[in-house]
Formats: C-alpha cells, sequence, structure tokens
C-alpha cells in the first residue's frame, strides 16, 4: 500500500480514496454504451475523455499500473458532470460518485488544472467565482423599475430567493434575477434576498473536487437563511439547487428548517394558487432541461406546465428530452478548461434545438441559456427562423405583462 | 518503434493526430473483452489515402498495424496484440450519398450504425441490422465482424446489406469490390470474405450499404410459459405455419428473476421463458401474422400470450428484453455473454446442455437471445478476477462450444473469434478449410502485419 502511496504521490498517509474502489471500477464492461451519451466524447471522438476511458485510467491507478500525471488530471476534469453516463450506464457502474472521488483525489495530490485554483482562492475570499467583492452581490436590483434595492432586502420573509453566483455578477444573466422578482413582487409573495450575506452554495468547490472547502459555505448558508425565519428556500439556479437539496445534508450538519426548491417548481405553484395569470405570447416553444435540474434532481414537469399554462404557446417536445437530454456544454467547470469544447458541445445541442423549428428556446438555468444562445447566434444560418433564447422566468415575466 | 517512425506518421496524419503519451495510448489498449494491449503508437484517420501511406511504410518496415472503430467488439478484434500502429477510424464517419430510389447508402466505415438507420429513416427507408450496440458501434466494425442483431431471422445480417465495400490492404493499395446493382457477378465475391474478416485481410474505409423500406405496421407481442420447451415448440410453430417475424426472442428463468431483481417489472418468477415476438409489414399482413403467432403460442400451453394494444405497451415489452442483459450485469463483477448458436430446431436442446453445464461447474448462467435464428447468449455470471471462478468459466465454455458444433451449429453467431475464440476454432473447421483460410490471409498479408495474432493461432 504505501509503495503504491510512493508511485503515485498522494500526499498524507491516507491512500488516496480510489485504492479502495477497485470493485466498483471493475463494475465497467467496457461496453463503450457511455460513447453514446458522453457530450466530450461525442464532441472530441477523444477515447481518454469518454466516461469508459476515464474509468479504465482510474482503474489503472487503483491497481498502480499508472500515476497520477497532468495529461491523466487534464483527462479526468474535461466533463460537464452531466451525469447522462451513470444514469444510463447498463452495469450499473457508480461513474459520478467515483469521478467525484478521482477529483478528490487529484486535490489532494495536487495534480489538478491550475484553474482551479482561482476557483479555491475567490470562493476563500470573496465567496464568489467572480473576480468582484461580494459586496456587490445584489447591485443587480438597481434600475429594476418602480422600485429601489432595500425593496428586496427584508430581516425575515416567508421565502428566500437565492439568487447564485452568475445571475448576481454576469450582467447578461441580470434579467432572470430581474424577472424573479418583480414576478414575486406582483403575485404578492413576502420574500427577500440575502444580499451580501448570500454566498456561493459551494457547487464549484464540490464538482472540482474540494469538498472539505464547500463546507464553510454551506454553514454560512444555511445560518443565513435560518436568520430570515423563512419557510422555503428558491433558487433560479439548478446547480444551486441540486448543492442545496442534494449536498447540503452531506457536507453541513446545521440544519434547514425550509423546504427547498426550484424557481420553476415555485412558479407553477403560484400558478396554480391563481397568484399569477399568463397573458397570450403566441409562440412555438421547447424546453431544455438542463442537466442539474432534470436528469440529476429529477424535476421535468413543472417547467413544462409553466409553459403550457401560456396562453397561445405551441410545446414542442425536443427529441432528447427529459433525462435524456443533451447537456449544453456549460456545466462541469469544462468551460474555464477548454471553452472551445463547451462551446461545440452547445453547438451540437443548438442543432437539435434547430431541427425543433421553434421561435423560443426556454430554458431554467442561467449556464445553459448563455451557453446555448451564443451557440444558435454562431450556426444561424443553419436555422429556418431565429431562435430566442429565454429562462422560465424571462417567459413568464412577458407573460404577466402580455394584453 | 522508433523516432522515424513517429516522425513519419506525423508527416502522413499531421502531428496532431499521433497520439504518444502513455495516458491515451492505455485508452485504446481495450475492447469490450476487457483484455488490454496497448500499441505503440495510435494515430487519427481522416481517409484511405493516409492509411495506404501508413501501410507503405509499416510493410516496408515491418511494423503492425491494427484499426479500431468504437472498440465495442466481443472478441477483441480491435487490440493491437502486437503493439504497433492502432488506426482510429472513428474520425472517418461521414455520410458521402444516399441514393433512396436504388435503395442505398454510401459512408465512410467509422460512422456510427444508428447514424446510418436515422439517415435512412429521413427518406421513409431503415437500415436492417441492430446489433445490440448499434447506437456506439461503428458500419466498419459491423461489417469486419458480420454483426447480427434481434432481426435475422426475417432480415438477415451485415453481410446481406453490404453491396460494395472500399479497403486498403497491407500493401496500401485502395481497392474496391461490389456493385450499386441489386445483382452482379463479376470477379470474385471480395465484399462478403471481406465482411466477417474481422480486420485482418484489409481495412475497411467506405461502405455502400442496402436499405429497405420501413415496413408501414407492426405488432408485438409478449407471450410466457412455463417451461423452455413450450416456448421452443410456439417458436417452430410460428414458422411452420408460414410465419418469419421480424423480431423473436426468447429469455430464460435465470434471467427473468435478474430482470426482476432489478427492475421489477412484475413478470412472474416461476416462469420458464419469455417469448417477445414482433412481426412488421403492410398492416393486413401484420394483423393475420399476429393472429398465427397468438395461435402458436396458446396450442402450447402459453401462460399467456398479450399484444402491445399501444406504442407505450410495445416499449413495456422491449424494455423487458433490453434490461435482459443489463440485468444479468448487475449479478456478479463480471458477465461474459457467449453467443454459441445452433439451428433454430435444436434450441432447446442447446439450452438444457447448458443449464447443465451451469450445474457441473457450479455457474450462475442465464440464456436469452434470437430463438428465431437460434443465436443463443448464455451469459456467465462469475467474478474473473478469482483464479478458480475464471478455470471453470473456462471449461464451461469449452463445452458449450462442443454441444453446440455437435447440434450442428456453431462457435460464434454474431461476435466473431478473434483473440477469444482463436484457440477452439479447430473444433469447428476441418484441417483442410482451415489451412485454404490462412493461405487467404497470407495472400492478402503476406508479412503479417495488419491486425497480427488474431483468429489462427498457429
Amino acid at each position: 500500500m504505501i509503495e503504491k502511496n510512493k508511485k503515485t504521490g498522494t500526499k498524507g498517509k491516507d491512500a488516496a480514496r480510489i485504492f479502495k474502489r477497485y470493485d466498483d471500477l471493475f463494475n465497467c464492461s467496457r461496453c463503450g454504451s457511455c460513447t453514446a451519451y458522453c457530450p466530450v466524447y461525442k464532441n472530441t471522438k477523444d477515447e481518454a475523455v469518454s466516461p469508459r476511458g476515464k474509468l479504465s485510467l482510474i482503474e489503472a491507478i487503483s491497481q498502480g499500473k499508472m500515476e497520477f500525471t497532468d495529461k491523466l488530471s487534464e483527462k479526468i476534469y474535461t466533463c460537464t458532470l452531466c451525469n447522462y453516463c451513470d444514469s444510463e450506464c447498463p452495469s450499473g457502474v457508480k461513474i459520478t460518485e467515483l469521478f467525484e472521488e478521482m477529483r478528490q483525489d487529484l486535490i489532494d495530490s495536487e495534480k489538478y488544472p491550475g484553474a482551479l485554483d482561482f476557483l479555491k482562492r475567490r470562493l476563500g475570499e470573496a465567496y464568489n467565482v467572480t473576480f468582484d467583492t461580494n459586496e456587490g452581490r445584489a447591485d443587480w436590483t438597481k434600475q429594476i423599475p418602480d422600485s429601489s434595492p432595500e425593496d428586496f432586502i427584508k430581516d425575515t420573509a416567508e421565502v428566500v430567493y437565492f439568487v447564485g453566483c452568475v445571475s448576481s455578477f454576469s450582467p447578461r444573466t441580470f434579467s432572470i434575477p430581474r424577472s424573479v422578482v418583480q414576478i414575486f413582487k406582483g403575485a404578492g409573495v413576502d420574500f427577500t434576498l440575502l444580499g451580501d450575506d448570500e454566498w456561493c452554495c459551494g457547487f464549484p468547490l464540490l464538482s472540482s473536487g474540494m469538498k472539505g472547502e464547500a463546507k464553510k459555505l454551506a454553514d454560512h448558508n444555511i445560518e443565513a437563511v435560518n436568520k430570515k425565519g423563512a419557510k422555503v428556500l428558491i433558487t433560479s439556479c439548478p446547480s444551486c439547487y441540486h448543492t442545496w437539496k442534494h449536498e447540503y445534508s452531506k457536507i453541513s450538519s446545521k440544519k434547514a428548517d425550509f423546504k427547498i426548491m426550484h424557481l420553476s417548481q415555485y412558479l407553477f405553484k403560484l400558478i396554480e394558487d391563481k397568484k399569477l395569470k399568463p397573458g397570450p405570447l403566441n409562440i412555438r416553444v421547447s424546453y431544455h432541461d438542463p442537466c442539474d435540474l432534470g436528469r440529476n434532481s429529477e424535476v421535468y414537469d413543472e417547467p413544462r406546465k409553466v409553459i403550457e399554462s401560456i396562453p397561445g404557446v405551441e410545446f414542442i417536445e425536443l427529441e432528447a428530452s427529459k433525462n435524456l437530454a443533451n447537456c449544453c456544454g456549460g456545466g462541469g467547470n469544462l468551460e474555464s478548461l477548454d471553452a472551445g469544447l463547451s462551446g461545440r458541445i452547445a453547438e451540437s445541442r443548438a442543432r437539435e434545438i434547430i431541427a425543433a423549428d421553434i421561435d423560443v428556446l426556454v430554458s431554467a438555468c442561467q449556464q445553459c441559456e448563455r451557453t446555448l444562445a451564443a451557440a444558435l447566434k454562431k450556426i444561424k444560418k443553419e436555422a429556418k427562423r431565429k431562435i430566442k433564447v429565454a429562462d422560465i422566468a424571462e417567459l413568464v415575466f412577458a407573460s404577466i405583462n402580455a394584453e | 518503434m522508433k523516432t522515424k517512425d513517429m516522425k513519419n506518421l506525423k508527416d502522413i496524419a499531421g502531428e496532431e493526430n499521433v497520439i504518444l503519451s502513455e495516458e491515451e495510448r492505455y485508452c485504446y489498449s481495450y475492447d469490450s473483452t476487457r483484455l488490454e494491449y496497448i500499441p505503440d503508437v495510435v494515430v487519427r484517420v481522416r481517409n484511405a489515402r493516409q492509411i495506404s501511406d501508413i501501410f507503405k511504410y509499416a510493410s516496408s518496415e515491418k511494423i503492425p498495424v491494427t484499426p479500431r472503430g468504437a472498440a465495442t467488439g466481443l472478441s477483441g478484434g480491435c487490440l493491437a496484440m502486437e503493439g504497433g500502429i492502432l488506426l482510429l477510424m472513428v474520425e472517418m464517419d461521414k455520410i458521402l450519398e444516399v441514393d433512396p430510389v436504388d435503395l442505398l447508402m454510401d459512408v465512410e466505415a467509422g460512422i456510427i450504425t444508428v447514424d446510418v438507420d436515422k439517415e435512412a429513416n429521413k427518406h421513409g427507408l431503415f437500415y436492417p441490422p441492430d446489433p445490440g450496440s448499434l447506437k456506439y458501434s461503428t458500419i466498419g466494425g459491423n461489417i469486419a465482424e458480420n454483426a447480427g442483431g434481434l432481426r435475422g431471422l426475417k432480415y438477415g445480417v451485415t453481410k446481406d446489406y453490404v453491396n460494395a465495400l472500399e479497403a486498403v490492404l497491407p500493401n496500401g493499395d485502395i481497392v474496391n469490390f461490389g456493385t450499386r446493382t441489386v445483382k452482379g457477378v463479376t470477379g470474385y465475391n471480395m465484399v462478403d470474405l471481406m465482411t466477417g474478416s474481422e480486420g485482418t485481410l484489409a481495412v475497411i474505409t467506405k461502405a455502400t450499404l442496402g436499405l429497405l423500406p420501413m415496413p408501414p405496421a407492426r405488432a408485438s407481442l409478449l407471450a410466457l410459459f412455463s417451461t423452455m420447451e413450450d416456448a421452443a415448440k410456439s417458436v417452430q410453430d410460428i414458422v411452420s405455419n408460414g410465419v418469419i417475424t421480424s423480431t423473436l426472442e426468447i429469455i430464460d428463468q435465470v434471467t427473468i428473476n435478474a430482470i426482476e431483481d432489478y427492475i421489477g417489472l412484475g413478470l412472474d418468477r416461476s416462469i420458464g421463458a419469455m417469448l417477445l415476438i414482433e412481426v412488421d409489414g403492410q398492416q393486413g399482413a401484420v394483423d393475420a401474422e399476429a393472429e398465427v403467432v397468438m395461435k402458436a403460442c396458446r396450442s402450447n400451453k402459453a401462460v399467456s400470450c398479450k399484444q402491445a394494444a399501444s406504442d407505450q405497451e410495445r416499449d413495456e415489452i422491449w424494455t423487458a428484453r433490453r434490461a435482459a442483459l443489463s440485468s444479468l450485469a448487475r449479478v456478479r463483477p463480471s458477465t461474459i455473454l457467449e453467443d454459441a448458436t445452433v439451428p433454430r430446431s435444436r434450441f432447446v436442446e442447446m439450452v438444457e446442455a447448458v443449464n447443465d453445464i451451469a450445474k457441473k461447474y457450479d455457474l450462475t448462467i442465464g440464456t436469452f437471445g434470437h430463438a428465431g435464428d437460434g443465436n443463443l447468449h448464455p451469459t456467465i455470471l462469475t467474478d474473473m478476477r478469482d483464479a478458480r471462478e475464471e478455470k471453470k468459466v473456462e471449461s464451461a465454455i469449452e463445452e458449450i462450444f462442443k454441444v453446440a458444433v455437435d447440434l450442428g451449429g456453431t462457435l460464434s453467431g454474431e461476435h466473431g473469434i478473434g483473440i477469444s475464440k482463436a484457440k477452439y476454432l479447430k473444433m469447428e473447421i476441418d484441417p483442410a478449410s482451415y489451412e485454404l483460410m490462412k493461405r487467404v490471409k497470407k495472400a492478402f498479408d503476406p508479412d503479417n502485419i495488419l491486425n497480427p495474432g488474431k483468429m489462427f493461432l498457429d
């Protein structure tokens, strides 16, 4: 065992986690069916980044046949964490879990891509994934008509709207949270933001394999929401949603005294409770299931019900949808490691969207929206008509303001 | 291999297409047999000209060359047994031409099979061969292994749909065989020789595939039986009453129980065998054929025989079939899928023999497969890391092969010989024929540089 540690250069006295997972790794029969699903493989035809290829490398390490190298690390991290492979593997290999363990081992052995250092530093110092300080976190609330930023932050409220780093800091996505707060205001929802007290949910750390660093963020965020006395936490970002709903209980010992919902689920509730009255939009619409909301959290119906509640909308189901939806390329930190590949994955999905011949592509994730909008623009000559991309919040906001 | 070899390859294929890192080469060392042979270099190729240049060089330097598609084969066909150059064919995946009038499609060999079918569908046509791996295996691989599938009885296998081929020989010659006509007898039938040659005679670069009009209607049926025998008799009766079904799958009790353990479809675990049947064609014919199927099953003591009344019910039936292998795969760490095939009239004896062999070696073997054409998949559930298990499995497999051959069958219906079955080939092929095959190999590849180590052990 010590011999293996020396060869692979893992730090510390503990053997790397992956050495204990040989049985799970051996379950992979190398059948290759994951190569039909993996967006990274499909857009590179590089076996080393297919799930099968990654598992073979991880298994080789666990058998002492290979070392932790930069090249190997690069291949392991070339992944959007869409989890299509895990969900469809005929042999039931615990692919997601094994990839997570491997990433943690690479972090421990300091063999991870340099770009992740920026992430770690920023999240440790500023609690967000951008170059900004966290004091500007609620700046997007400026310039919302008929309101001022103070309107949106209260000491206590029934509902906390957790915006997430991207929508808080990326001007291109401001219209999402702006739509959300205006919808909530119009529906009389008793809600508040956390403002500067909102820290990154920790997803970028968890997905990189830096589980330990994420605990501080989780503890803080749960406390912050508890302090508001809120009964419901709502987020418009699927990765934040997945992290809150499925990861926080694993990394934080703090108890969350509130329900956790994605925006699309809450919008559906508001519509059902007749707090929102959707007006007509005469458009052909398709919905792209974000991986972290759809496949990874199994929320498929509410976003569709929200869309279908809008009069005049013709809903076209994309050929690859729900648990079989293809990734937009925006996840798993891939964009920061290989922007070109991320873009190509988005283009592949954009082609599937073009085939549906629609007016508006709706999603429920600011990442999906951004990458797909850029891709659709890039290949617009291939489309019969111009396709707009809208978040479900933007769609609903447009609908309640329609005649 | 030497530095100058790598330089030559870089000149031919472009530096970025020559893969030398240990990590990446390792990922090209396996296929679905889980055997591993690491090549010295992997080259992404994009056309026949590059492959030809590589072979010309490799021939002069006596460097082994092995072609690889999606590496989902079950006999080791694309593994670089003697190292050397691995030709990665996956970038050659274009559709070149579709001819809906003559029912032909020209494709590059690296195209994924399901993409051929999808393209054909756009024209109201389909590509009949449907191997289990069709969503991720390449046409080139399918042709090299003469891949089968569920539709074999009615529609045939890959070889029945390969009209013409372009290939590169080990000496670098680019050759073309076959015709675009329905019939043709000019020169030897090289297309049929190369189909199923397992990448040992030439590297296939292009194929002209035959297509058929999509049948307008289909019906799916599910029949349950107390015994395998009742199911088998139903199969014989269906055929003797004049119906050739497009699919006629059987699943045994071991497999049914594995499916129930894993998915829980609500199947009765005491059922001896399940038949999943599909008929297709014109609506009138489909209705008539479905009735014949029902009658045959019922008159052979089917516990139940139901026809799917909707697309959803049809999907449920086929979910059960698709779940067969993945359910079995979850029982033990290793899943050894064999495909010994017998004439349809002997398949009950085959299944009984497999069950006896399972008892003899104390192994769990689930059998499912294509009852219509006798191509069964005895699937051994084991752990090949255990030396004792490995030995038992080897012995069991050898006995399964013997039984198949004794029953007038064959070692492999679909998966090919490759590395896995090379040592058993002489069980089935007589000495004179075996030697002739070796002379054919020598005629194509005098220096034995193309995919060495496969098919013939000597």
